[in-house]
């Protein structure tokens, strides 16, 4: 009789991955321990000798990694392997060599498409519901507490079952049709209006730099003490409003992403900005 | 703060760290995301508005920190817990640009703290490897959670919750000595103000660098941005835009992408 692994079992061994794959992170195996985990079920109801367990186990708590909430689908993959293992279709060799061609491809997708593009563009989103307005900003919080975790699961439950159904080649038609270049695409430009529209808002930076002289009012034939005849930042804004801001966050954007500086030296560098902008602006009299 | 306050906001430090027990998707990309944990402090502390204040900036500046390859650039929930916390403490009778300057740099300490511990668990975690291989040479499949949960999580309870209850006692036994409002020189606000005003450049940047990939993409970004400077809407109003632009953009490419395919 062919050995099948029940829906209940799947479900425990995608449950042990989705909460625990993190727990026990380190250098040498990565995930490692925790898709072990994640396998033990599986292996628990395919395997009927203890040498069998141990052999499978053993396999599974090597070096593992990748973007663990996408990364769900390996699991899947797995899950369809042992199973044909199980009933003599498919070598241990084959299981491990699987699972660690599958570290790059979900790594970077995971990273890429989830990680770095869906969840900024869903905590934008959150962020316009929480700046609209004062009084119900706790709102953008609450949303994003609902609907990204809830969201993910579905989403990662259903990768690990694509995974199980369809194996490799259901992975590699996923990756393959360019819906998901198209869907990235398309999220991406959600994502650029809105982060163009969050950093006119959010990022201040003045040019605290004015010329305070007494003027002789010909007209009236008094003297204005403390007039302000040059304001460096209206100036600037006159000519394109929020000026210094977006050429502050290009700054920020050209150093990191072209020569590569860190974010903790791009704070350092802001900080030195800051305190040279409010010198400045105390020496000019803009401040004080 | 009071005991309870400190325990409860440290308890959170820990569910929001990396690979914490309620897992990556709740903990570390929800719980510990800025704008959440603000709200979470809040709450705990009974100042939801101030929270929001101070939550809303740092997430914008740490929007880039989304940890690509599972290094950890920046410990995020060490960093909102105790910035929030600490600009809540310390900030009473400041003005909110410059609560949110504190807020930057009470997250500045709790972020180092937070990449310190983490390098340790990852060093400590080394060591369960070898509890985890001798169940697996055991075939104990019923075994495999105790290296992974039970152990894992105990070090990382201990070293994320233990520090985070440390840190912030000391700042609620500093706030007490003095009122830290009428303490701090007037240019040291004005440059917290300034200084938090432009840190919001660095999470923006940061994430532009993720999402920009050609160069009319900078058409899309400045489209965004002068909705806001010239046409005065709030961010809610292009985010509804947004949607709708990306509805039309999604229709097109797809129709662009079967007009070829025939």
């Amino acid at each position: 009789m062919r050995k099948k692994i029940g829906e209940k079992t799947l479900k425990k061994s995608f449950l042990n991955w989705f909460f625990w794959n993190g727990c026990s992170q380190q250098a040498e195996s990565m995930l490692g321990m925790a898709f072990g985990q994640s396998m033990a079920p599986v292996i628990e109801e395919l395997y009927d000798e203890k040498e069998e367990k141990a052999e499978a186990l053993k396999r599974h708590i090597t070096l593992f990694n990748t973007e663990s909430q996408v990364g769900s689908i390996c699991n899947g993959i797995v899950c369809g392997l042992e199973e044909a293992n199980a009933n003599k279709e498919c070598t241990p060799e084959l299981i491990s060599s699987v699972k660690v061609a599958l570290i790059g491809p979900t790594s970077a997708i995971g990273d890429s498409l989830w990680v770095a593009t869906i969840i900024p563009i869903l905590l934008t989103l959150c962020l316009s519901i929480a700046q609209s307005s004062p009084s119900t900003s706790w709102l953008g919080a609450v949303v994003y507490m609902l609907v990204y975790p809830i969201g993910t699961f579905i989403l990662s439950w259903k990768l690990f079952k694509l995974g199980y159904r369809s194996g490799i080649e259901g992975m590699q038609g996923f990756m393959s049709t360019g819906k998901l270049n198209q869907l990235t695409e398309t999220m991406t430009v959600l994502g650029l209006i809105v982060v163009g529209a969050l950093t006119a808002s959010f990022v201040r930076c003045t040019l605290p730099i004015q010329i305070v002289r007494d003027v002789f009012d010909a007209t009236q034939g008094v003297m204005l003490e403390n007039q302000v005849i040059f304001n460096a930042d209206s100036m600037v804004n006159s000519i394109f409003p929020s000026i210094v801001p977006l050429g502050l966050t290009i700054g920020v954007y050209t150093l990191y992403s072209k020569k590569n500086w860190s974010p903790l030296k791009l704070m350092g560098l802001i900080l030195v900005l800051a305190c040279a902008l409010t010198f400045v602006g105390y020496l000019t009299g803009f401040y004080a | 703060m009071s005991t309870g306050q400190i325990i409860l906001i440290a308890l959170f430090v820990y569910l929001g760290s990396i690979g914490s027990i309620v897992g990556n998707t709740i903990g570390w990309y929800t719980l510990g995301r800025p704008l959440v944990a603000a709200f979470v402090v809040g709450v705990i502390l009974g100042d939801v508005p101030t929270a929001m204040i101070v939550g809303i900036p740092l997430q914008i500046m740490y929007m880039g920190n989304v940890t690509p390859g599972g290094a950890v650039a920046w410990d995020l929930s060490y960093a909102t817990y105790i910035g929030v916390a600490g600009a809540l403490v310390f900030g009473q009778g400041l003005a909110p640009t410059e609560v949110i300057g504190l807020a930057v740099v009470f997250a500045g300490i709790g972020g180092l703290v937070g990449q310190i511990m983490w390098n340790i668990t990852y060093a400590l975690n080394l060591p369960l490897n070898r509890v985890a291989q001798k169940y697996a040479a055991a075939g104990a499949t019923n075994r495999m959670f105790v290296p992974n949960v039970v152990m894992g999580q105990g070090i990382g309870f201990i070293c994320r919750f233990v520090p985070a209850v440390l840190v912030l006692s000391s700042m609620t036994i500093a706030s007490a000595q003095a009122d830290f409002a009428t303490l701090i020189p007037g240019w040291v606000t004005i440059a917290l103000g300034v200084f938090g005003g432009m840190m919001a450049a660095l999470g923006m940047g940061i994430i532009l660098s993720f999402l920009l990939k050609k160069n009319y993409h900078w058409a899309i970004f400045l489209a965004g941005f002068v909705l806001v400077t010239y046409f005065h809407l709030n961010t809610m109003a292009v985010a509804v835009v947004a949607i709708l632009a990306t509805v039309i953009y999604y229709v097109a490419v797809t129709n662009l992408a079967a007009r070829e395919a025939e």
